[in-house]
């Protein structure tokens, strides 16, 4: 069974595509990795994909679910991790995670219950009763993770969610996930620049490039021969790029006067 | 090396310093453009259309009122200049300046939109932070439509003095106007930021800014008494104050001086007026630059475990917690809830028993009633705005299995809850103050309350939803609503006030005070019956505009 299917799923900004014809196939249980470069339509398509964007053109079915028709119920069944978290500022991570849960439909105590184990399991816990707005980036990500599964979601989507955070955070993370695909507990789709990361994780790989899909697969199928996944994406999304030349003045010693500024 | 921050070289030019350099014409420009590019991005994309038209109509009654108004200054200046000396000389310029700063500062904390820079923004750039500063608070005057109302009255005033007597005294008073409006925009400017910095979150600060304002009433309480006795005491208290509004004493008596012919005798006054607007201006910069170093301060912690919490029942309970924590987290929550009573404690003091017994009971109550509707007038910046401070939580909205009417019902409730705690606290306060209302006017003030409420909460819902924007958890920088949103609140507020005050004056004109509250329950039926209709309808429209609000509502947070 698939747990995301789209066919034809297109999104328009001012008439230009940001994702054309769309056509991904994620099985269940998988850790589908979806790369692609800035602006190549991994954070529209996941928007598209959670209901916060609606698409121009196309279907998704999502576990079995039209989400054009039953958005409601789609919901309940995903976590997200979105581009720009989704936390409020004036809530404690405390309380943030438990209302999330409440929102989820959760009765109260068995939110609370969920919240402090996650807080605990995500090293949250001694900055339960801080204001979201008071913690870290790396912080922030974590309790966007939590408030992702505290509902026990079939899928989960995760947007960048190494951007920005350290690596002792990276390998945390990191460390929940594989721990979840490992006991089969949901399947993930995750969008991700930090490709060696990426590749010790998934199981499925799907590129896009200038919004259409350029590869999908299982991981040894999108990696073929090329060795590894940095060299499928780079030769899928564009050649290497070596220095360029038009940038001597880089090399220039540091206070020299800039062209225009010279005291006249 | 110059400048508060170290920075930068004198002059047009030279060597670009690490970390400082001169803003010389060019970047001077670059500014301009950023700032030029920012408004017409802002008017091009949703919503630009009636912001212009209300900038455009701001403008369109500023000039005209100002140029009026101006007339009236130039004929008080051309009198008292022609007079020289004596009270018909002294009290024009006095009243000028004291006036025009009065309703300056009174605006400028209250309703005006400041659209500085953010600093924090540019201290990445090798400019020096005082002239980034210097250049945002110059342009914020001039895009000012109040600002250039005063300046059209100071105008006024300048050409009906030189009209009287021409000469070179005029570059003077020139210079004296001058300073008055850069030490009134700068202490504006530096009352902001004292605000800014006062309300980001310690409560004990709040206490202290309403102790001040409730102490600053009760002075001017004592000083008005009435009576031969109590003008002549408020006559000291008003000597005594005025120091406080320095910018329009020093030019007050610079232009005294002036008028009289005393050229020497002016120029302490405008050489302590300049001195004044740089000082002010120096301290205003020091504080918007800590802070923008700082960054938003810390409000210690809060409850440690998830288990903690209110325990609001059904399938509103979490969103209806959330609702009401984020209100009650507010500095402006805080603030109007001390500020407001203490207003209707004032009122209830002095104002109430000068109504005279034979204007009827219905006039008499006119005080509590009032309030009924300050209450909902004071959290507009909450009910026209409800997506406003989530910020990027507003995604939650979308991405939970949350009906967007069950989202907006929740936050009209706790605005509702808010606004009737305010009423209720200044009910209590005017009744201490000025006896206990009769029983017909209590139900009466609270079917006002809740009857208008969900008309303004209805339309403030759509207006949230048409024209949101982000606002952060301070109240500095006019930063709570759009001008379009303003405007739409104004005409929110006049049509209740029109639909709402019809059974007023009918009591009035019958003397049946009970009319009142028979006809706001009406009212408010009809009202919440319309409310429960658009609620879907609404709800709908929310998930529809998703896209443009988490566009205003998110954008920028990072």
């Amino acid at each position: 069974m698939l747990a995301i299917e789209t066919e034809g799923l297109t999104r328009l900004f001012d008439g230009k595509p940001a994702v054309e014809q769309l056509a991904l196939r994620v099985p269940e249980g998988a850790f589908y990795g979806f790369l692609g470069p800035n602006g190549a339509g991994k954070s529209t398509t996941i928007k598209m994909l959670t209901g916060l964007l609606a698409p121009t053109a196309g279907r998704a079915e999502v576990l079995g679910l039209d989400l054009g028709r039953e958005p409601t119920e789609v919901k309940r069944l995903v976590g997200v991790v979105p581009d720009g978290l989704g936390l409020f500022d004036r809530l404690s991570g405390a309380e943030q995670l438990r209302l999330h849960g409440q929102l989820y439909g959760l009765a109260r105590a068995e939110a609370a219950r969920r919240a402090d184990e996650l807080l605990a399991a995500l090293d949250l816990a001694g900055e339960a009763g801080k204001l979201v707005g008071e913690y870290s980036h790396g912080m922030r990500k974590k309790l966007a993770l939590g408030c992702a599964l505290i509902h026990g979601p079939r899928l989960l989507f995760l947007d960048e969610p190494f951007e920005g955070i350290d690596a002792v955070a990276v390998s945390g993370i990191r460390a929940l996930l594989q721990d979840l695909v490992a006991r089969r507990a949901m399947t993930i789709f995750l969008t991700s620049h930090v490709l060696e990361v990426v590749e010790r994780l998934v199981t499925h790989v799907g590129i896009i490039r200038a919004g259409r899909l350029a590869a999908q697969g299982t991981l040894e199928e999108v990696r073929g021969a090329a060795g590894s996944l940095e060299d499928v994406f780079i030769r899928t999304v564009g050649e290497e790029r070596t220095a360029r030349p038009g940038l001597s003045w880089l090399g220039e010693a540091a206070g020299a006067p800039v062209p225009g500024t010279e005291r006249r | 090396m110059r400048g508060p921050n170290g920075g930068g070289e004198g002059g047009g030019g030279g060597r670009l310093g690490p970390a400082s350099g001169p803003l010389h014409g060019g970047t001077l420009r670059a500014l301009a453009e950023l700032r030029f590019r920012l408004l017409l991005r802002r008017l091009r994309g949703s919503g630009g259309v009636p912001e212009l038209v209300a900038r455009i109509v701001l403008f369109a009654i500023a000039i005209p009122a100002g140029l009026a108004f101006a007339g009236f200054s130039g004929l008080a200046a051309f009198r008292a200049v022609r007079v020289r000396e004596g009270l018909l000389a002294s009290v024009p310029a006095l009243a000028l300046y004291f006036g025009v700063w009065q309703t300056w500062t009174a605006v400028g904390l209250s309703l005006s939109e400041r659209e500085t820079l953010d600093l924090s923004r540019f201290l990445v750039y090798p400019l020096p932070p005082w002239r980034v500063y210097a250049y945002g608070l110059v342009a914020s005057v001039l895009a000012d439509p109040f600002a250039v109302f005063w300046c059209l009255i100071l105008a006024g005033a300048f050409a009906g003095a030189a009209l009287a007597r021409p000469g070179a005294w005029l570059l003077l008073l020139a210079l004296a106007q001058l300073g008055f409006v850069a030490a009134t925009a700068t202490l504006v400017a530096l009352l902001q930021e004292l605000l800014g910095r006062l309300l980001r979150g310690k409560r004990v600060r709040e206490v202290a800014i309403a102790t001040l304002y409730v102490a600053t009433a009760a002075l001017l309480a004592w000083g008005s008494t009435a009576g031969r006795q109590g003008a002549l005491r408020s006559l000291r208290v008003a000597r005594a104050l005025r120091w406080l509004a320095y910018p329009a004493a020093l030019a007050g008596e610079a232009t005294r001086e002036l008028y009289a012919g005393r050229v020497l005798r002016a120029l302490p006054w405008i050489l302590g007026l300049g001195a004044a607007a740089l000082a002010t201006a120096w301290a205003a910069y020091r504080l918007a630059l800590a802070a923008a170093r700082a960054g938003q301060g810390g409000e210690g912690r809060l409850a440690a475990s998830a288990s903690r919490g209110w325990r609001v029942p059904g399938r509103l309970g979490p969103l209806l917690e959330k609702e009401a924590k984020y209100l009650l987290r507010h500095p402006l929550t805080s603030i109007l809830a001390l500020v407001v009573p203490a207003l209707a404690g004032f009122v209830g003091w002095k104002v109430a028993p000068l109504i005279p017994a034979e204007a009827g009971e219905v006039i008499r109550a006119l005080p509590l009633l009032g309030f009924a509707l300050y209450a909902h007038l004071v959290t507009q910046a909450f009910w026209l705005n409800v997506f406003g401070w989530d910020r990027g939580g507003a995604r939650v909205y979308f991405l939970a299995p949350v009906a967007p009417a069950d989202a907006l019902l929740a936050k009209n409730a706790a605005c509702y809850l808010l606004s009737l705690a305010i009423f209720a606290a200044s009910a209590a306060a005017l009744a201490a103050a000025g006896g206990a209302p009769p029983a017909w006017a209590l139900v009466a003030s609270l079917a006002l309350h809740a009857g208008i409420a969900p008309w303004f909460l209805a339309a403030g819902n759509a207006v949230s939803i048409l024209n949101p924007s982000a606002a952060s958890h301070t109240v500095q920088r006019g930063s709570r609503l759009s001008p379009i949103s303003a405007l739409a609140g104004m005409a929110i507020v006049s049509a209740g006030g029109v639909v709402f005050g019809a059974p007023a004056l009918a009591a009035i004109r019958l003397e049946e005070p009970w009319l009142l509250a028979a006809s706001w329950l009406v009212l408010g039926i009809a009202g919440l019956w319309g409310y429960r209709s658009v609620l879907p309808r609404l709800g709908r429209l929310l998930a529809a505009r998703r896209e443009p609000l988490l566009a205003a509502v998110c954008g920028d947070e990072e």
